[in-house]
């Protein structure tokens, strides 16, 4: 995976990519499997009038950290920040592609903070998450 | 004892505060975690900047997001909105425990939701991470 400098990236870089493969097991482990579950129980789901078990909105947002952590590096870690709006649902099966294109850059103390508008993307194009995340370089 | 009722918007009350249990974090958590969110970054299993390995910054938010089920019965929700701020890394061998308040309860287009404020704090009273999230409840 190739880097981008979080110190020079200016307003309009866009971060390496990253591609998520949504599977069962992998939302089962996240969420851990029950009955009533629209995560973990299929007929559930279908009840409750979705397709298939959904991803847990909050997998979206550990993607969205690893995308800022590659970046922003220990200043992720320590004095990120994030938000983010959940739009549609992201089913088993899915491949998202998480997004990341720097705002701006603000001064923060002695640091910078460094400002990312982020968002997922599934197979068809379809934005489920979006917001934005932030990082201090020190 | 608790005693547990099932989530519904007339039963919940803003300003309603919740205590998750106290939660050692472990090398097979991060390791789970890493597998579940295809992460596997070194920092988490060997060594980072903060000396040793830590967790990813996400890794606790699942107990902040099921504060409520500590006092009632959820069949379903979705999350609609998430705010963190990582203001200290968390590390295995950490005990640490998420405290939470519904701010607010509202109806938009017919659904109702829940909003919570919360902190994630080690044992030492240390916040590794502050929050708020918006959830939506299911109606029966």
């Amino acid at each position: 995976m190739s880097t981008i400098a979080a110190d020079t990236a200016a307003p309009g870089v866009a971060l390496p990519p990253l591609v998520k493969e949504i599977s069962q097991r992998k939302i089962d482990v996240y969420s851990g499997v029950k009955p009533y579950s629209i995560h973990t129980d299929e007929a559930w789901a279908r009840k409750k009038g979705f397709r298939a078990p959904l991803a847990q909105a909050m997998m979206s947002t550990a993607y969205v950290s690893e995308l800022m952590t590659r970046f922003v590096g220990s200043g992720f870690v320590k004095g990120g920040a994030m938000s983010m709006v959940f739009i549609k649902p992201v089913y088993v099966g899915d491949r998202l592609t998480v997004h990341g294109v720097v705002k701006e850059r603000q001064a923060e103390g002695s640091a910078t903070r460094v400002i990312v508008d982020v968002w997922c993307e599934n197979q068809d194009g379809e934005k489920t998450a979006v917001g934005t995340a932030s990082g201090l370089i020190r | 004892m608790e005693q547990f009722k099932t989530l519904s918007y007339d039963v919940l009350q803003v300003g309603e505060t919740f205590v998750s249990d106290t939660k050692l974090v472990t090398p097979e958590d991060v390791e789970a975690y890493a597998f579940a969110v295809d992460d596997h970054h070194p920092w988490f299993l060997e060594d980072s900047p903060f000396g040793g390995p830590i967790a990813h910054p996400t890794i606790l938010a699942n107990q902040a997001l099921h504060l409520r089920h500590s006092r009632y019965i959820v069949r379903a929700g979705l999350h609609a909105k998430m705010e963190f701020e990582f203001l200290e890394p968390i590390r295995p061998g950490m005990r640490a425990r998420s405290r939470g308040t519904v701010v607010d309860k509202y109806e938009r287009r017919g659904k109702p939701y829940m909003v919570t404020e919360y902190v994630t704090e080690a044992e030492d009273g240390t916040v590794l991470v502050r929050g708020r999230f918006t959830q939506m409840l299911f109606r029966d």
